[in-house]
């Protein structure tokens, strides 16, 4: 067993706020595009610290850089301005809605340099992520494409070449993430076609779902052409845990609540990794938080990350 | 104001002026005490109180200007909560999301001394404002309750006492706002069994607003929620929501939004009454309200009164619309 986190880590804490200061300063005109440039790698440098230290096996960068999940796809591609605000899903948390405006596209190269940045910081493994083809075009307003398939299937054409360029660059595994599959199940199809043309890059992807039970979808899933499959286990009422044996793919566990500042006793967490390893081999589960820690003050998700270490270690998982 | 039709009100905060915002900081740095904040707290909201009544609004509210996070505010004051570490809500703007951590209580009325203070100042009615049960555990963290119903209903039992003393203090139209309600829609039953314990006893007129997120999935499911009237975001939407009042028509009072909070400019009087029209092919003269959108904390003071003021007029415009009607010449 593997511990490994999804999303995006707290970009400040109590005692570092050099982010939230560079950004207002930049904001006021007293800090340039460079000099945020600086303080935002330097950030990404003390989150990537952060979560090498708490001991997982496979770590992302943080993803300080990004506003949203959508908001650096939405930033570098033709074809797509930035609306209002909306809620994201059921957080009190916004993104800032993508307006397609005319056929997207992109060279590909959109993530690269904070990845190759990440590589050159972190200890341990390190993963990429993209945003989910479906989760981009159910969260757009579409002002070009005439249907939400044609929609989905441009999003992923996109972020299928972002891929092939992050897999150029090294990357070895990206995180798709993906929580509209889960919240609209109705569109698994399409999502599968979608996550097809991401397959074809190449690189091993991890589907991640959050937020919303996998439960209906579990055997769909197990046919989609992915490494690893993500599953929110304590978002909302789920018997997921106990049918993870539909799945073909590895399963990463989401155990630990990264939406709720109640950390997990050892014994609860303990008692959910024994489920699911009656339903799964021990090298095919990893174990990691929900979905992203952000939802969390920074102190508490650094307990998070402990409390999940610390259950993997319990229950024979080696760091690798 | 009871034989005016469209009666006109807002939907609760307002700008702060600058040397209120000065001052919330410097308390916050604790370089300013309690009691010069409070000073200055009573005579931003004095200053509204006259604004309201030059703009010509029929149903006043206090502006929030004791306020900054409106389930902050409470949590802060109710024992059971803490207060959490910072979190992110968008771009660099922060918050501490407050956390239900023990058995919720309220230990002394919240908002009471607020409303009588503001009430005092107006002849027109002044509304109470309270956050609703459903949103305060939404934007909460809850450690301490097993359920997200028991913890809303925990939290309507001490939002019901705060309506009642409001009640008693003189409240005739209490507002509930209930902003998070679709974000779980298949927990509305959650949100409307919570908001009949706080207005069970009610007898003032009651409303709830509502906003920023997916209406028609929880309509007509939200008819339901024991309020007198819905308090809805509509310019921003571009009025989309009227069109579900077609196929299920709409039963309570209609406060409509006919200007967006978020935009820097202002809509137009004449765009503004077309909103107000527009809502009256649903909802009679009589129980359609027209008011801005949302609160407008995230404004000035001037763009405030601007966006109150095009509310006014455009109101006006359409009163003499319905008078001529009414009586041909």
């Amino acid at each position: 067993m593997k511990t490994t986190v999804t999303g995006a880590y707290p970009k400040i804490s109590d005692e570092h706020q050099d982010l939230r200061r560079a950004l207002h300063r930049h904001d006021r005109g007293e800090l340039d595009a460079s000099g945020l440039s600086g303080v935002l790698d330097e950030s990404t440098r003390w989150a990537i610290g952060e979560l090498d230290w708490a001991g997982l096996d496979v770590i992302n960068d943080g993803q300080v850089r990004w506003d949203d999940l959508l908001a650096p796809f939405a930033r570098a591609w033709t074809g797509c301005d930035r609306g209002p605000l909306e809620r994201f899903y059921d957080n009190n948390t916004y993104y800032r809605q993508p307006v397609i405006t005319g056929p997207i596209t992109t060279e590909g190269t959109t993530l690269v340099r904070d990845f190759e940045f990440a590589r050159g910081v972190a200890r341990g493994q390190l993963k990429a992520a993209v945003c989910g083809p479906l989760t981009f075009a159910t969260l757009a307003e579409d002002r070009h494409y005439r249907s939400l398939e044609d929609r989905t299937l441009a999003v992923a054409d996109a972020i299928a070449a972002e891929i092939r360029g992050l897999g150029a660059a090294g990357a070895t595994l990206v995180d798709v993430e993906e929580p509209a599959l889960v919240a609209h199940p109705e569109h698994f199809a399409l999502a599968r076609a979608a996550i097809e043309r991401l397959a074809a890059a190449g690189v091993p992807l991890a589907l991640q779902t959050y937020f919303f039970p996998a439960d209906s979808l579990l055997d769909a899933l197990a046919a989609f052409p992915v490494a690893q499959v993500g599953v929110d286990v304590r978002s909302r009422d789920t018997k997921a845990l106990e049918r993870l044996n539909a799945l073909r793919q590895t399963v990463v566990l989401g155990i630990v609540d990264a939406r709720n500042t109640r950390v997990e006793t050892e014994g609860e967490l303990v008692k959910l990794i024994e489920t699911a390893l009656k339903q799964v081999p021990g090298d095919y589960l990893w174990l990691a938080p929900t979905t992203g820690l952000e939802y969390l003050p920074h102190d508490v998700a650094v307990r998070k990350l402990k409390a999940l270490v610390a259950a993997a270690h319990a229950t024979g998982g080696v760091k690798a | 104001v009871s034989d005016q039709v469209l009666l006109t009100t807002t939907v609760g905060s307002f700008g702060k002026p600058d040397y209120l915002q000065k001052a919330r900081n410097a308390n916050a740095r604790g370089k300013l005490g309690e009691s010069e904040l409070n000073e200055l707290e009573r005579k931003a909201t004095e200053e509204w109180v006259r604004r309201q009544e030059r703009l010509d609004i029929d149903i006043l509210v206090d502006g929030e200007m004791y306020r900054g996070d409106m389930v902050a505010y409470f949590a802060e004051r109710l024992d059971g909560f803490r207060i959490g570490g910072l979190v992110r809500s968008y771009g660099n703007r922060y918050y501490h999301k407050p956390i239900i951590a023990s058995k919720v209580s309220r230990p002394r009325p919240m908002t009471v001394d607020w409303f009588r203070y503001t009430q005092s100042l107006t002849d027109r009615p002044v509304k109470g404002m309270l956050t609703g049960p459903y949103t305060m555990l939404d934007w909460s963290y809850n450690e301490a309750y097993k359920t997200r119903r028991d913890a809303a209903l925990a939290l309507a039992e001490v939002v019901r006492q705060e309506a009642e003393d409001l009640q008693a203090a003189g409240a005739r139209y209490i507002q509930i706002d209930e902003p998070a309600i679709h974000a779980r829609p298949e927990e509305i039953e959650i949100a409307i069994e919570a908001m009949g314990v706080v207005t069970q006893n009610l007898d003032a007129k009651t409303v709830s607003h509502i906003c920023y997120g997916d209406f028609a999935a929880i309509y007509p499911k939200v008819l339901e929620l024991p309020v007198d009237q819905l308090d809805l975001a509509m310019a921003n939407y571009g009025y989309r929501w009227l069109e579900l009042f077609n196929k299920d028509p709409f039963t309570k009072e209609l406060a409509i939004g006919i200007v967006d909070v978020h935009s820097h400019e202002t809509e137009s009087v004449a765009t503004a009454a077309e909103g107000i029209r527009k809502g009256l092919r649903h909802v009679s003269k009589e129980r359609l309200l027209p008011h801005p959108d949302c609160g407008l904390k995230t404004r000035t003071v001037e763009e405030s009164e601007e966006k109150c003021r095009v509310v006014v007029e455009a109101t006006k415009v359409v009163r003499k619309e319905l008078a001529r009607q009414a009586s041909p010449a």
